[in-house]
């Protein structure tokens, strides 16, 4: 909201600077946006008189004027425009003075002829976007006056942030009621003159059936002729941020900035019959003044008279009813508009007003009243016109009347920290508010513009903000000793593997969620997605990722390995279900070409040795169970993840299709472990270290290729017996002088004791039992 | 010339020819290969040995010292040339075995947490250290935890600033539509139940980091970002509390003594409300273009709860007060690291990313 300042130095003899105000504003709740100087802006261009104007010698665009500012020798300055003559009187912008739109007058000379400034048009000024010459003053104006004093520039304009608790502020008369009780200053109402009424023109028939409009008035005006409104009016309403539109209008629209009460006006001529304020019957057409014609739903609350509905109460009126330069005869109405009932119907249509605005933050009752009084007596003035009585229908005193709150001083200065001494009062009573205090307690009564204030915390706020919460002393409160809960390391161990963490949106699309989960109804869709790429909430992480991956490789990186902890959401058959999950992705290089190493990329061993790095970290492991059924996995490089006895996560090479309509073309490989389905790992125990050294031992097998090396080993731990300490496929070779289907495998296990050294009778031994147990599961050959 | 002449001659020209050629030795090898010539059982000097059984027994023992002379020569000339190799060839070696050290190390893989990541951890450090407890809540919500309970009813105009997204076809067991947490105060309202029912009454303190989702995607808007809340009920709980911990949150998070403002404000689920103002990080409060000339930079909300929020969990207003703030992760990580840009977060540029995770 912009106020200029002249507005509220209407209704209070303000003296502050427009800095200093903005910081009292500051400190009373009212967030400044900034403060804009229109007047300071164009500081330094003075009223000049052109004593002579001659062609420039070199140039036939330009002229050569003397120009008289007031002192002793006139200046001298080249000048491009045309529309200006001896005896005229223009804005002059001396040497120095630094313009609206950036530039800084310096002495120049222009094809040969001296400057000493420059002359000014709208533009310049920053007054209008555009201009047809110079800006041509009034012959009164006087040589050498500031022209910002001299046009009357608003000296500064403040643009507010009102929160929605504070109503009664959204107006200069409020925002000055409030400065002015701050600063214990007189607060003046504008307004006010006596009104010459005619019974003889009719009061509106008025009937409310809604008890959401408890106040409604409405009085005719006829004989009016609908001009511009005033100029100043309007350099008012632009600086305020509203578009003229015509004069009865503005003048309705300067008295809901000004004084806080929206108001609207019917063309009478295009009623007919009674007005009714009433709850809209389902399906009844409205045609707006913004051109939107809309199908309105039961219980809307509207304005409506005999053939149809006229205004949606307290938003727009109708097209139809609304009041042009051809309007001879008006009915005004001024209303009070339950808040809730605004905001839910401005909400249904998104139909944000200024006046919808004030409503849905609520208006003061009392200025229903006022504000009727005050605009008849403008829009009489103005455009003359005959007013008839005001037809009111409810009472203001019933709205909000009553307001009290007793409570205990202690209380507010125990909430603030801080002491609240019996001076503090005054100004709460220039506010509008009752105040008696009795010992440790305070009975205060409530103005009826602040209906915010109901419980005792709504006035240590007010006492807060008057005593500046800088006042507020900064204290630790005692500290409690709790045992912090062990912080979830999940994320930490799995960078730690040289991935980088990412964060991609927990929505996706559609399209993007049937990649790895079927269409099973499970889904859990945004109403309101911002785009369909951000409509489905995550079912897998791996689509973000996915995204993620491509972005980097279109940016040339080499290779991308990054890890996402985040949540999966989905329907259960009782409600819904956020799972909390850890998600890894590779492709593209590991390593890159180096003097001392050449490039290798990322394959599924890569990530199957990160996944269970992870898991080891947290004392865990994990069993790879392949896996072809996968969704958008390739089969024979896919398994699923066993924890325990939990089937706690995924892993495997994404589907070449799939890859490539995300433009991957690198073997690309995820997974992901529901952090939500592990158990607490093992915690880590002392174990003595064996003294006697281990002996190791090589063997080397033909295998059938359809053994799995995890089967092998367990046969291998079997049968080496208790001295088997560990074991593991140290070489796989397949191709020359491999049979096809066969492959030669190098198993080497290590034996050891915790009393003595091992002999070769103990490694002969296990090596025979191992032998035979290959050829007897396995059918496998020593080679 | 007498037997014992000619044989102290062939043992002097022998040690002669014998240093010669240890001297002249390149290598440990060769000078092995001079003591066995020299020295070994079949070695020159054995030969010259044999020479001696011709001589008078009287004669003997006299050839027998200067042979013994001889060979301690030898022996220790082949000693000192050995020590002499060995320092040189060690010098070879090692000449041999100079690197170029300004080629580039073996990179070790190292990963790194997200930026949000690492600001989560600071701040939730920062709390848990002054005594707060970690807290975390559902971010499917429902309208009851995520505005009821927080004194929004469903016709207040703060509701309709959130830009909630609502949830298709999803309900509450008592029938509320479901929808995305727009702030991680809901979860004010679950602990302090869960904690009542626990333990019956105040004092608690919680920090609870989350992410939160609005409707609303521009240059300084992301649907989804993260939030930390952080809450404590007690007797006597007042706003100069609130601004102990505030001020001290914030010189522990930026590292440095900052100057905090509060400005009163208007939250629905506090009472009273303030905007809470840091002097400029970036120009020490001298006014630039982050802080918009005023040397302030809004950081987070703040106030104390308001009594109708403990009075939808059960606590009594009266005898119990909190304070209560929101903060909002990405724009204080933005603010300490100096990132100009919301969207450089979702992004996952690992370029950025692998920037922003080294450590200070
Ligand atoms: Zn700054």
């Amino acid at each position: 909201m912009k106020i200029p300042f002249s507005w509220l130095k209407a209704y209070v003899p303000l003296t502050a600077t427009p800095a200093a105000l903005a910081d009292d504003l500051v400190r009373l709740g009212h967030e400044v946006e900034s403060v804009e100087l229109p007047r300071a802006a164009v500081k330094g261009v003075l009223v000049g008189l052109i004593t002579s104007k001659i062609a420039h010698p070199d140039a036939d665009k330009l002229s050569l004027l003397k120009i008289d500012i007031g002192s002793a020798e006139p200046l001298a300055i080249v000048c491009g425009a045309a529309n200006m003559g001896e005896g005229d009187k223009v804005p002059v912008a001396t040497i120095g003075t630094s313009l609206p739109g950036g530039i800084t007058i310096k002495k120049g000379a222009i094809r040969g002829e001296t400057s000493c400034g420059m002359c000014c048009s709208e533009v310049e000024l920053g007054l209008a976007n555009e201009s047809a010459g110079l800006l041509i003053l009034p012959l009164d104006a006087p040589v050498g006056m500031e022209v910002g004093e001299y046009l009357a520039l608003e000296e500064a304009l403040f643009d507010l942030s009102i929160t929605p608790n504070r109503g009664d502020c959204m107006s200069a008369r409020g925002i000055a009621r409030d400065l002015a009780a701050d600063a214990a200053l007189s607060f003046t109402d504008v307004g006010g003159k006596e009104l010459l009424l005619d019974a003889s023109i009719g009061a509106p028939q008025v009937v409310v059936s809604e008890h959401e409009c408890p106040l409604y008035m409405a009085r005719k005006i006829d004989g009016i002729t609908v001009a511009d409104s005033p100029q100043w009016m309007q350099s008012g309403l632009i600086l305020a941020g509203m578009r003229p539109v015509n004069g009865v209008v503005d003048v309705l629209n300067y008295v809901m900035l000004t004084m806080g009460q929206p108001m609207h006006a019917f063309d009478a001529n295009s009623l007919n019959g009674d007005i009714a304020v009433r709850s809209a019957v389902a399906e009844e057409s409205f045609s707006a003044l913004d051109g939107r014609v809309l199908k309105l739903h039961a219980g809307d609350l509207v304005v409506s008279d005999d053939h149809g509905v006229i205004a949606l109460a307290g938003i727009m009126g109708s097209e139809a009813t609304a009041v042009t330069d051809a309007t001879t005869t008006i009915v005004l109405e001024s209303a009070f508009f339950k808040p809730s009932r605004i905001s839910e119907t401005r909400r249904t249509y998104a139909m944000v007003s200024e006046a919808s605005m004030r409503f849905e933050r609520g208006v003061d009752p009392a200025m229903v009243s006022i504000a009727m009084q005050q605009a008849t007596a403008l829009l009489i003035e103005l455009f003359g016109g005959v007013a008839g009585e005001v037809t009111v229908r409810g009472d203001a005193d019933s709205i909000n009347s009553g307001g009290r709150v007793v409570c205990s001083i202690a209380r507010i200065e125990s909430r603030l920290g801080v002491e609240i001494p019996v001076a503090l009062d005054d100004t709460l009573v220039r506010m509008g508010f009752g105040i008696q205090r009795a010992g440790d307690s305070l009975a205060v009564t409530v103005p009826s513009f602040r209906h915010d204030v109901s419980i005792a915390e709504d006035l240590s706020e007010e006492y807060a903000r008057i005593v500046g919460f800088d006042a507020i002393p900064s204290l630790l409160p005692p500290l409690a000793t709790s045992a912090p809960a062990k912080p979830d390391s999940a994320i930490h161990d799995a960078v730690a593997g040289g991935f980088l963490q990412a964060v991609t949106y927990a929505f996706i699309s559609a399209e993007e969620q049937r990649l790895f989960v079927a269409d099973d109804g499970l889904d859990i869709i945004l109403e309101n997605p911002i785009s369909d790429a951000m409509s489905v909430m995550r079912r897998s992480v791996w689509p973000g990722l996915l995204n993620a991956a491509k972005r980097n490789l279109n940016r040339q990186q080499p290779g991308v390995a990054l890890v996402e902890q985040g949540r999966a959401y989905q329907r259960t058959a009782t409600g819904h279900d956020e799972s909390s999950v850890l998600a890894w992705l590779m492709t593209g290089e590991v390593v890159s070409d180096q003097w001392h190493s050449s490039a290798r990329s990322a394959d599924f061993f890569d990530l199957k040795g990160a996944v269970e790095t992870w898991l080891s970290l947290r004392g865990l492991t994990g069993r790879f169970i392949a896996d072809d059924t996968i969704q958008g996995l390739q089969p024979g490089q896919s398994a699923k993840i066993l924890v325990g006895r939990a089937e706690a996560g995924r892993i495997g090479r994404i589907d070449v299709d799939i890859a490539a309509s995300f433009d991957i073309d690198t073997p690309l490989f995820v997974a992901e472990i529901n952090l939500d389905l592990l158990s607490d790992g093992k915690q880590a125990k002392f174990v003595p270290l064996q003294e006697f050294p281990a002996v190791e031992r090589d063997l080397v097998f033909l295998f059938d290729k359809s053994n799995a090396a995890e089967a092998i080993l367990n046969a291998v731990r079997s049968a080496g017996g208790k001295l088997l300490a560990d074991a593991r496929i140290f070489d796989l070779y397949q191709g020359k002088g491999v049979a096809a289907g066969k492959v030669s495998l190098g198993v080497r296990f290590s034996l050891q004791n915790a009393k003595r050294t091992l002999t070769q009778a103990d490694s002969d031994a296990a090596s025979t039992a191992i032998i035979a147990a290959m050829e007897k599961r396995f059918g496998a050959v020593l080679r | 010339m007498s037997e014992i002449e000619s044989l102290k001659g062939q043992l002097d020209s022998l040690q002669t020819a014998a240093l010669v050629a240890f001297a002249q030795a390149e290598d440990l090898s060769a000078l092995q290969q001079l003591r066995v010539h020299y020295l070994g059982k079949k070695g020159a000097l054995t030969e010259v040995l044999k020479g001696v059984g011709k001589l008078p027994p009287a004669e003997r023992p006299v050839i027998g010292q200067y042979v013994n002379q001889t060979k301690a020569a030898l022996t220790q000339a082949l000693e000192l040339s050995e020590a002499e190799l060995a320092v040189k060839g060690k010098a070879l070696r090692i000449e041999a075995e100079r690197l170029d050290i300004t080629l580039s190390g073996r990179k070790q893989a190292v990963g790194a947490l997200h930026p949000v990541q690492q600001g989560l951890d600071e701040i939730t450090a920062i709390f848990a250290q002054m005594g707060f407890a970690v807290a975390e809540g559902p971010e499917i919500e429902d309208e009851f935890h995520n505005f009821d309970a927080l004194n929004i009813p469903p016709e207040h105009p703060a509701r309709a600033m959130h830009d909630t997204f609502f949830l298709k076809d999803l309900h509450s067991d008592s029938g509320e539509p479901m929808l995305l947490r727009t702030h991680t105060s809901p979860v004010q309202i679950r602990t302090m139940k869960r904690f009542l029912a626990e333990h019956g009454e105040p004092p608690l303190a919680v920090v609870a980091p989350g992410r939160v989702y609005r409707c609303d995607y521009d240059v300084t808007h992301s649907p989804m970002f993260h939030q930390v809340e952080v809450f404590k009920v007690d007797r006597d709980v007042s706003m100069a509390h609130l601004k102990g911990v505030l001020q001290h949150f914030l010189s522990t998070y930026f590292e440095k003594e900052v100057g905090i403002r509060l400005r009163p404000h208007y939250f629905p689920f506090t009472e009273p409300s303030a905007e809470v103002d840091i002097s400029c990080v970036f120009c020490a409060a001298k006014g630039c273009r982050i802080c918009k000339g005023s040397g302030w930079i809004e950081v987070l909300g703040s106030g104390m709860i308001h009594p109708n929020v403990l009075r939808s969990v059960g606590i009594d207003g009266d005898e119990f007060s909190g304070f209560a703030f929101g903060l909002g992760v990405e724009r204080l990580v933005m603010l300490k690291k100096g990132i100009p840009d919301l969207r450089l977060f979702f992004e996952n540029d690992v370029r950025f990313l692998r920037r922003m995770g080294v450590s200070k």
